[in-house]
């Protein structure tokens, strides 16, 4: 049994490629089921005892995808909604059946009748000659129910179908499969019941199934991929999966939407953002447990909605700092872009340090700042709009020539539009010497307040033309307290 | 965004009101004393300036109030004429509770940190954190921003503290040059 068990999973896993490959939609559930089947399997006692040496390929491959697909099929077996929960679920490498369960379990009953022509389909045999490698375990646990009868019936008739068309495979395929079936408590029922339960979803629940499809697709991939004998062409299993995962995402937003509620409060209004978020995920290579996880459940989706609109934000800002910082331009990547960041806030707050204390040094008393400040107001006014301190030496001699009576040092140059708005202020405000200055400090406080104030709101950052020259007028100085 | 002229403008006003009103409370002051009334005083009047609207500034302003000097305190209220006072203390609150939150899960977030993983993207993203609390503990108040927030209020600071170095330093070679 075991060596007919190698052969008929060495020979199938081929098929079922080729099959999958070939076929639409149909195989998609069959995709869909087998990887869970492998899933399922491993988890199951009963599947590895039975199916060790069969599935030892793709479950040493891929034992996360297998395992799922065991879980799935104990639950495909059990029921119909439990076995597309639990495709899902295992699709994902999450137990998290909850929702789809609810679905699936409505779809159970209305499906029954149709059990009989599902059985029928080419691909259901295809399936059933698939379902019967892997299906083993999951099969077991709910195969009481009177679905899994017919399931029985249409799955044998489905495995002895695959064995006319399929190689020899098939027959030994069934045949494996009814051994396994036998050696199960009912192996038989199990993969009919999947496949059925699966055409029926396919047929009657379309939203469900391209969801699970998607798992089952995005599982398929892996399973080949995994096992030894690998199929022809997983690039056309890729574009299979991608096809599929574009169908089921689009009705996968209709499956959320259903039990959105259950999952999520925000999945409603994530349902739309879900499915252009999943449809622009299909494309992508799927990365098996990680790109799989990250699709399943409303869950996820909204937190990765979320998660995208939050780093969309951030990112925009980080452009913002990258203008502000310096040598931030070339740089690509939050992380040395923060290390830009600190390192430039770190030495702004130590410049503050170090020249706080340069005009405590400088100022043994704090009165001088006044002088100091005109001045350097002037210059920094100058400086203000263009930026840049040179020019200050360049308009040195102007101050000097238009504050005689007030006896300001203005040691440096100030540029056009300070030099005018000060020298008017000054011709306004008869500012005292300096001299005068360190005498009488709070008086010269206020004056400076009033001036500061005044010359502040004049000179500095208003661009006016040089028209200091002859026409300074007092009455155009604007006092603003 | 206000211009930097004007910032610089209101900034050194205020901060000339400040160091005044240092200045008039006490006539000798050690270095260290004056350097530190300055520097308060700059910190203060930059963060008035943005009359409470941004967290730093509250934060910094709150922390210049609780260093419990009364004259600092006057000078602060002087300085930050507005409400900012009676909301730098819900800050002062608020504060308190956020830092007790976060030592809480602090500990958590340390286990957490323990499971390294050799990915290049757990990697990245370790850096990431790493220096996103760096960040925060360099921003007044970051401590208690999530990350979006966060880089808003230092594009913010990133500014006040640009204007406040160029006018300190106009004024350092002012009066360089003076004396």
């Amino acid at each position: 049994m075991a060596e007919v068990l190698n052969r008929t999973a060495a020979q199938r896993q081929p098929t079922w490629n080729t099959r999958g490959l070939n076929s639409a939609t149909e195989q998609v559930g069959n995709w869909f089921l087998n990887p869970n089947w492998n899933n399922s399997m491993d988890q199951s006692d009963p599947f590895e005892s039975a199916l060790s040496s069969m599935v030892s390929s793709p479950a040493a491959a891929s034992n996360v995808p297998v395992s799922g697909e065991n879980v799935m099929m104990r639950e495909l077996i059990g029921k119909l909604g439990n076995i597309c929960n639990s495709g899902d679920a295992s699709c994902y490498s999450t137990p998290l059946n909850s929702p789809p369960r609810l679905n699936l379990s409505m779809v159970n009953l209305p499906n029954q009748s149709t059990l009989a022509p599902f059985s029928a389909d080419p691909g259901f045999a295809d399936r059933a000659a698939r379902l019967s490698c892997f299906s083993t375990g999951g099969n077991f646990g709910g195969l009481n129910d009177p679905l899994m009868d017919s399931f029985k019936l249409s799955g044998n008739q489905s495995v002895n179908v695959n064995g006319t068309q399929s190689n020899q495979n098939s027959p030994m395929a069934g045949n494996s499969g009814s051994d396994k079936k036998n050696t199960g408590v009912s192996r038989s029922s199990s993969p009919e019941n999947a496949e059925s339960g699966v055409s029926k979803e396919e047929s009657s629940v379309s939203q469900q199934i391209p969801s699970r499809n998607d798992a089952g697709t995005r599982k398929r991939k892996s399973i080949p991929r995994g096992k030894a004998k690998e199929t022809p062409s997983p690039a056309a299993a890729d574009d299979k999966v991608a096809s599929e995962n574009d169908e089921s995402n689009s009705k996968r937003s209709k499956r959320d939407g259903a039990p959105a509620g259950n999952g999520n409060a925000k999945a409603t209004n994530d349902g739309d953002e879900k499915r252009s978020k999943e449809n622009s995920k299909p494309p992508e290579p799927p990365k098996d447990y990680i790109h799989v996880r990250a699709r399943r459940g409303q869950a996820t989706d909204s937190h990765s909605l979320a998660e995208r609109v939050r780093r969309e934000k951030i990112s925009e800002r980080m452009k913002f700092l990258q203008d502000l910082v310096p040598g931030c331009n070339k740089v690509i990547g939050k992380a040395v872009m923060l290390d830009e960041i600190i390192n430039y806030v770190q030495s702004l707050q130590r410049q503050v340090e170090f020249l706080s204390m340069k005009l405590a040094t400088v100022n043994p008393r704090m009165d001088v700042n006044m002088e100091a400040l005109l001045s350097k107001m002037f210059q920094s006014r100058g400086l203000l709009p263009q930026g840049i301190y040179s020019m200050d030496s360049s308009a040195q001699a102007f101050p000097f020539g238009y504050q005689p009576q007030q006896g300001l040092p203005l040691n440096n140059g100030i540029p056009n539009i300070t030099e005018t708005q000060f020298s008017m202020k000054t011709q306004g405000f008869q500012l005292p010497s300096i001299n005068g200055f360190t005498d009488a400090n709070p008086q010269v406080g206020s004056v400076w307040e009033d001036d500061l104030q005044s010359i502040v709101q004049m000179g500095f950052g208003q661009n006016q033309p040089q028209s200091y020259q002859g026409s300074i007028t007092t009455g155009q100085v604007k006092i603003e307290l | 965004m206000r211009s930097p002229c004007s910032l610089k403008q209101e900034f050194l006003k205020k901060w000339i009101m400040g160091i005044q009103r240092c200045n008039f409370s006490k006539k000798k002051l050690s270095i260290l004393e004056r350097k530190k009334a300055i520097k308060l005083s700059a910190d203060v009047a930059m963060a008035s300036l943005r009359n409470g609207t941004t967290c730093w500034s509250r934060a910094l302003i709150a922390k210049a109030v609780n260093q419990g000097n009364d004259e600092k305190h006057d000078l602060v209220q002087q300085m930050v004429k507005k409400a900012p006072i009676r909301s730098v203390s819900c800050n002062k609150r608020m504060m308190r509770s956020k830092k007790i939150l976060k030592r809480s899960c602090g500990v958590r977030r340390r286990k957490c940190a323990a499971q390294a993983s050799t990915r290049p993207s757990s990697i990245a993203k370790r850096l990431v954190r790493k220096r996103t609390r760096i960040l925060k503990s360099l921003i007044p108040g970051g401590e208690f921003m999530n990350e979006a927030s966060l880089i808003e209020e230092t594009l913010d600071y990133i500014l006040s503290l640009r204007a406040q170095v160029d006018v300190m330093r106009s004024l350092a070679i002012a009066s360089e040059n003076q004396s």
